[in-house]
């Protein structure tokens, strides 16, 4: 019995012990094929699926090696059953391959005739086929591609796609490194994306995604739409590939609610695509009307229902996913699997920060009493009121000043969800405001004196939660927000792991009320964050009043 | 020649049965004890009564079943020849091979030695059948084998079509002339049976088989194919099975007494928590039904009288023994039982359910037994399925027919995978141990050794990196959820098992110093918060217990009663300015205060509540089944008793005075063997019969056949056939 580092559950999840000499060993051999699940101080839990198997196979790992690897580092004996699935699993994907044929067109092959069979007499994929060619090779209707792969998922027989891309409107984009050099994981990621075909890369918050984007249109050279998920984050884009590529103003369009410019390069919002007028889907017209030779779907694990519709229609364009995390709240991870594809690049979150490109955070649940008042109030109020009540109490803006107040010498981000309350904070502490009804422009006014150090301090609403590059904020301070998901952790969390400029460790407080409803969405947030590897402690108000942080 | 002449020269050359049997000696019977354990259960009470329990019906059906292929082809040709046997002839119609196979059928008493010559007991013939090996009906007269050459053509495809069986034929018409079969019934190639069946005489089917009974012998298994396998593979798989086993039953158990499943109405466990219990362990139904039968074999789970299915007292003795202990319990049941779990969600064993009553079939310990023999000779091999069915299939041939057979080779394979018996297929060293009863199977060396410490994290968690002692598994899980199983398991902290925690006495602080003391690492701060709040909050509400409460608005009646010293014995406790309770039956109260004067009135009655109990067991004794299948082989201190036993039985019987009277008095077993002698030699016999009044009469009979305690005869006196009760059946002598 080996001494390894990894305990192998009959679960199918994975632990591994990091305090283990062989752990860094153990989990770069792992990573490939086992999705990191949560990462707290001594022992990482990884989880077997078959979408992760499925992932690594694409990635030309074979089941034998996987099978290595479990054997060679697990501490005790793994079941022979559970090896024996995980072959199973892996030699699923590739039975069936997309294939475009010179006089057949698209075609779905199979040197395994019998599972060619076992698919074809599936209800679901039936309709999708055209006629048989011979006993391995079936037609495949060209309009269906997209539709087959997810059909195929289903049924637990994954299609590799090998029948390649259409070029695209040829354009020319190219980086340029002035002042500033690609990250060597950057690079990997987007080599790793071009060589795959189609994929998506996951990369922490504050990694670089938009550089990965544009290499990945450097390598494409070709007219490029980018889909985003709100107006400022396209903005944000427009900047960066204006400072990182040969792109000019005119070549970059924006194609949102408020205007509709469609250039080589388009940038637009989920919003906007899947605005229906009369029961359609208005600008449909964008995905197929243009020869578009690279399609980017930026924060991937956010992609709208309707978007897969259409990305399952345009299946001969090479598309490129970006997230932070593939778990999706919804559990539509095969979708982004078959649609827009395997995952092609990873790298957890704390290897990046071990590199010094993102700061590691320290997050801090400062707990406050409800007053007398407070607390009947509560107790009376309808369900659907009750964290309203909790969250706004008066304790939390005095809290929220003092820290504000403790850091002034900081960059602070005040967040929260109810526009009285931080309009209230705002004004108490003479800080500008970014919320729903704040124009754009008004808005990147103030966040660029914010990047620039001219505002110390920054009060956001919701709305500031998605995909806005706020660096150098290194506090921020949650007074209220929705409902601990996980999504919303992340990207909170997203906000202040920006790389400092003088390494300085970043800090997230979040204020919640003691023996409420508040308090529980808070445990969620702790197990999250605790997850993740951060350090987390809960403090009193009365130590903030008293200057013990 | 006279009968009697006849029946003299018979009785003189061919020894009874019984006879053969009485001059064995001590060694002998013992061996035939060992191998056939049913014939001295109960011991019979002598030689004859031995004779006719072998020859009875269900032991030879036993005894033929437990031959292998080969043994069994040699005992079909026996049957086929002619009587008396010589070994000779024997060999010549089978191979050289069967000389040895002939002691072990002598050794079953299968056969029986007569001088030089063998003779087969006249109820195995039968039990056989007529047409041992294909062969037909011995013929009346004697066939010219030189006549054969002038045979027509189709006289000659007839021939070889009847050749190796089956030995009958349809054909049109028996009396038509002139056609192939008309010469072949005229040369006595051929007997006609009925009007349009005919027979080829054994004598001719020996002839064109070449003297050869089968056309086939197979004298060695069928080789073993599969895949090799290292030892040290073998053994890891294995020990990582011998782990699961026993941890999936103690979770099924600890899952059972939390969430207890009811019994059908027709017993045993529905399909739904059969699948709630795989899903819980992680395992396929059949897993699931496997380990639940594992545990109802061993006591550790009982269907209550109520229909509950709860584990009993048994588990609590069960855990604190050593994973070797538990394990070679539930090895040694398994091998043993006839219960088959593997029935359990068959297509065609609709009604079949786990725990349920029926599940057992006759042969699964035997071919579980024949497996465990089969893979203790080929090690390092993993049999592919259709060698292991086609190898058992030799070893223990399927003579009932159905898909049974096959599917019990599967199944056993299957469970001694999971069991660890086996590991990827191939025999463990463990199981070596297990099979050949060594001293210790060294599983607990084998075994990840208990950990006695945690890992806490900052999400709260708590990883027990192997298995846990039992001591802190206990008590780790009345306050933390189990979130994974395997080598190690994840338990998770939160408010609702830290609230369980203290419901089951423990205090906050207890909680902490506990984890303090056990992990091995330093207690996250927020888990600390969390037990505190939990703590601070717990037991702000009081429950009690109480059995009946008295309401009344009127506070000046709830204090007279309260003061009433005829109601003092119902202890009535007051808990609010107008609310009394008692632990008194409401009934009972009622009366009481009637009684006294009072005029209460009951109110529908709510939901009695009820603190946290322990853990849950059946208030039944464990039951575990019976086992029911073969008969496990004798000890040597059985075997010396039962033929001590005999052997006294013997000369009690002979040590009786014969009677003067013209037909002997018999015992009923002494009849039944000469009837049995005489049955088919032809012979007229005189027997005493009993009328219902008891008066005896003699009748002169031939016999026909015995069935059912009835002897079938044709009566001389009235000329016709007829039924005979053995038990008023006085005496037999031959006429």
């Amino acid at each position: 019995m080996s001494d390894g580092p990894l305990i192998v559950q009959s679960d199918k999840t994975l632990l591994l012990d990091i305090d283990h000499p062989l752990s860094t060993e153990c989990r770069r051999a792992i990573a490939p094929f086992a999705e990191l699940e949560k990462s707290p101080e001594h022992i990482h839990t990884y989880r077997l699926t078959s979408l992760g198997l499925w992932n690594a196979r694409a990635a030309g790992h074979d089941a034998e090696k996987v099978i290595d690897v479990l054997i060679k580092y697990s501490r005790f004996a793994i079941p022979h059953a559970l090896l024996l699935d995980v072959a199973e699993t892996m030699g699923r994907y590739g039975r069936l391959r997309l294939e475009s044929d010179p006089i057949h067109g698209l075609i779905l092959i199979s040197t395994d005739p019998a599972v060619l069979q076992e698919v074809v007499r599936g209800k679901k994929v039936a309709p999708l086929l055209g006629a048989r060619i011979d006993n391995e090779t079936i037609a495949v209707h060209p309009s269906q591609r997209g539709h087959l792969k997810q059909a195929l998922l289903r049924l637990g027989w994954p299609a590799e796609d090998f029948a390649g891309y259409v070029d695209g409107q040829a354009h020319e984009i190219s980086l340029l490194e002035d002042g500033w050099n690609m990250r060597e994981y950057q690079k990997l990621a987007a080599e790793g994306f071009w060589h795959g075909g189609s994929g998506v890369v996951v990369l922490p918050c504050g990694a670089g995604k938009t550089i990965v984007g544009a290499a990945a249109m450097a390598h494409a050279k070709a007219t490029t739409l980018i889909l985003v998920t709100n107006t400022v984050a396209a903005r944000q884009w427009r900047d960066e590939l204006l400072r990182r590529t040969n792109l000019n103003e005119d070549e970059i369009g924006e194609y949102s609610g408020a205007k509709k410019e469609i250039r080589p390069v388009t940038i637009a919002t989920y919003q906007v695509m899947t605005t229906k007028k009369k029961g359609v889907f208005a600008h449909l017209d964008l995905f197929d009307g243009h020869d578009w030779g690279l399609i980017i779907y930026d924060e991937v694990h956010l992609l709208p229902a309707p978007i897969f519709r259409f990305t399952a229609d345009i299946q001969s364009r090479r598309r490129l996913g970006l997230t932070a995390t593939l778990v999706r709240e919804d559990g539509m991870e095969g979708e982004v699997f078959s649609l827009i594809g395997p995952k092609r690049f990873d790298v957890p979150w704390k290897e990046i920060e071990a590199q010094g490109y993102i700061a590691p955070a320290d997050c801090v649940e400062v707990r406050v009493t409800l007053t007398e008042h407070e607390r009947l109030n509560y107790a009376t109020a309808e369900t659907e009121n009750r964290y309203r009540v909790c969250a706004t109490t008066a304790t939390k803006k005095s809290v929220a000043m003092a820290l504000a107040k403790f850091h002034e010498n900081d960059q602070v981000l005040i967040i929260g969800q109810y526009i009285d309350q931080i309009d209230e904070i705002s004004n108490d502490l003479g800080v500008p405001i970014i919320k729903g009804d704040t124009p754009v422009k008004e808005r990147e006014i103030l966040y660029n004196a914010f990047r620039n150090g001219e505002i110390k301090c920054l009060v956001v609403s919701k709305v500031a939660n998605f995909s806005i590059d706020l660096p150098e904020a290194s506090i921020a301070i949650q007074i209220s927000g929705t409902f601990g998901s996980r999504q919303e952790e992340a990207q909170r969390l997203g906000r202040i792991l920006r790389p400092k400029a003088d390494g300085r460790g970043a800090r997230f407080y979040s204020l919640v009320a003691r023996d409420t409803v508040d308090q529980d969405f808070a445990q969620n947030r702790q197990r999250f964050l605790a997850e993740q590897g951060y350090s987390y402690r809960i403090i009193d108000a009365d130590d903030v009043f008293t200057g013990k942080l | 020649m006279s009968d009697l002449k006849v029946v003299r020269s018979i009785m003189r050359s061919a020894p009874s049965f019984a006879d053969e049997l009485r001059a064995r000696s001590d060694e002998a019977l013992q061996t035939l004890f060992k191998l056939r354990a049913d014939l001295i259960a109960p011991v019979p009470s002598d030689m004859t009564a031995l004779s006719i329990r072998a020859t009875s019906g269900p032991s030879l059906v036993r005894a033929i079943e437990s031959l292998n292929q080969w043994q069994f082809e040699v005992l079909e040709a026996c049957v086929a020849l002619e009587e008396p046997l010589s070994i000779k002839s024997i060999i010549a119609a089978t191979d050289k091979a069967a000389a040895p196979i002939i002691n072990e059928l002598v050794d079953r008493a299968l056969l029986y030695r007569d001088g030089e010559d063998l003779r087969a007991p006249r109820a195995l013939r039968d039990m056989i059948g007529t047409q041992p090996a294909g062969l037909g009906p011995v013929g009346p007269a004697k066939v010219k084998f030189k006549d054969l050459d002038d045979a027509p053509k189709a006289a000659h495809e007839i021939l070889q079509r009847l050749t190796w069986g089956p030995p009958r034929g349809q054909v049109g018409d028996v009396r038509k002339k002139g056609t192939a079969v008309a010469w072949l019934i005229e040369h006595h190639f051929l007997i006609p049976m009925d009007q349009t069946t005919v027979a080829m005489p054994r004598e001719v089917g020996l002839f064109l088989r070449n003297g050869k009974v089968h056309k086939n012998i197979s004298i060695n298994a069928p080789e073993l194919a599969g895949e090799k396998r290292k030892q040290s593979e073998i053994d890891r798989a294995a020990i990582a099975g011998i782990s699961n086993i026993l941890r999936w039953c103690n979770e099924l158990m600890n899952f059972w007494a939390e969430e207890t499943p009811s019994t059908l109405q027709a017993g045993g466990l529905g399909i739904r928590d059969l699948r709630k219990a795989a899903e819980h362990l992680g395992v396929t139904e059949n897993c699931a039904a496997f380990v639940a039968e594992l545990c109802y074999l061993s006591g550790l789970v009982v269907a209550d009288p109520d229909g509950r299915v709860l584990p009993t007292s048994a588990f609590d003795m069960w855990q604190l023994r050593t994973p070797e202990e538990q394990w070679v319990e539930i090895a040694n049941l398994w091998s043993l039982t006839s219960r088959v779990a593997g029935l359990v969600g068959k297509a065609d064993s609709k009604n079949v359910n786990t725990l349920g009553a029926e599940l057992d079939r006759a042969n699964a310990a035997t071919i579980r037994s024949h497996i465990l023999k089969m893979l203790i000779e080929k090690t390092e091999l993993a049999p592919s399925l259709e060698s292991a069915q086609s190898f058992i299939q030799w070893v223990y041939p399927n003579r009932r027919g159905g898909t049974l057979h096959a599917d019990l080779v599967e199944w056993t394979l299957r469970e001694a995978e999971w069991l660890g018996i086996t590991g990827q297929g191939a025999l463990s060293s463990f199981g070596n141990r297990f099979i050949e009863d060594a001293d210790s199977i060294k599983i607990n060396e084998a075994l990840p050794k208990p950990v006695d410490h945690i890992l806490i994290q900052a999400d709260n968690t708590a990883i027990a990196p192997g298995p846990l002692t039992i001591e802190i598994s206990r008590h780790l899980s009345t306050f933390a959820d189990i979130e994974s199983r395997g080598g190690a398991t994840v338990y998770r902290f939160s408010e609702s098992s830290i609230r369980r925690g203290l419901d089951h006495g423990h205090s906050g602080d207890e909680i902490r110093t506990f984890l303090t003391k056990t992990s091995k690492t330093p207690m996250p701060q927020p888990l600390e918060y969390l037990i505190t709040d939990v703590a601070r909050k717990h037991g702000r509400l009081k429950v009690g217990y109480a059995n009946t409460y008295l309401r009344c608005e009127d506070e000046a009646t709830i204090n007279q009663i309260l003061g009433d010293k005829r109601l003092e014995h119902l202890r009535l406790r007051q808990i609010a300015p107008q609310v009394i309770v008692s632990d008194t039956e409401s009934r009972e109260t009622i009366e009481e205060l009637r009684s006294a004067g009072y005029f209460p009135a009951g109110e529908s009655n709510t939901g009695s509540v009820i603190t946290a109990a322990g853990q849950t067991r059946a208030k039944s004794r464990p039951k575990p089944p019976r086992i029911i299948g073969e008969a496990v082989e004798p000890s040597q201190t059985i075997l010396n008793s039962a033929v001590r036993a005999l052997r006294a039985g013997e000369k009690a019987s002979t040590r009786q005075p014969q009677r003067g009277a013209e037909v002997p008095r018999s015992t009923a077993n002494e009849t039944m063997d000469m009837l049995n002698k005489y049955i088919g030699e032809e012979v007229s016999l005189i027997i005493g019969y009993a009328d219902t009044n008891g008066g005896v009469s003699q009748r002169i009979i031939d016999p026909i056949s015995i069935s059912l305690g009835t002897l079938v005869a044709r009566d001389h006196g009235s000329g016709e056939v007829q039924h005979f009760r053995i038990p008023r059946i006085t005496g037999v002598t031959p006429a």
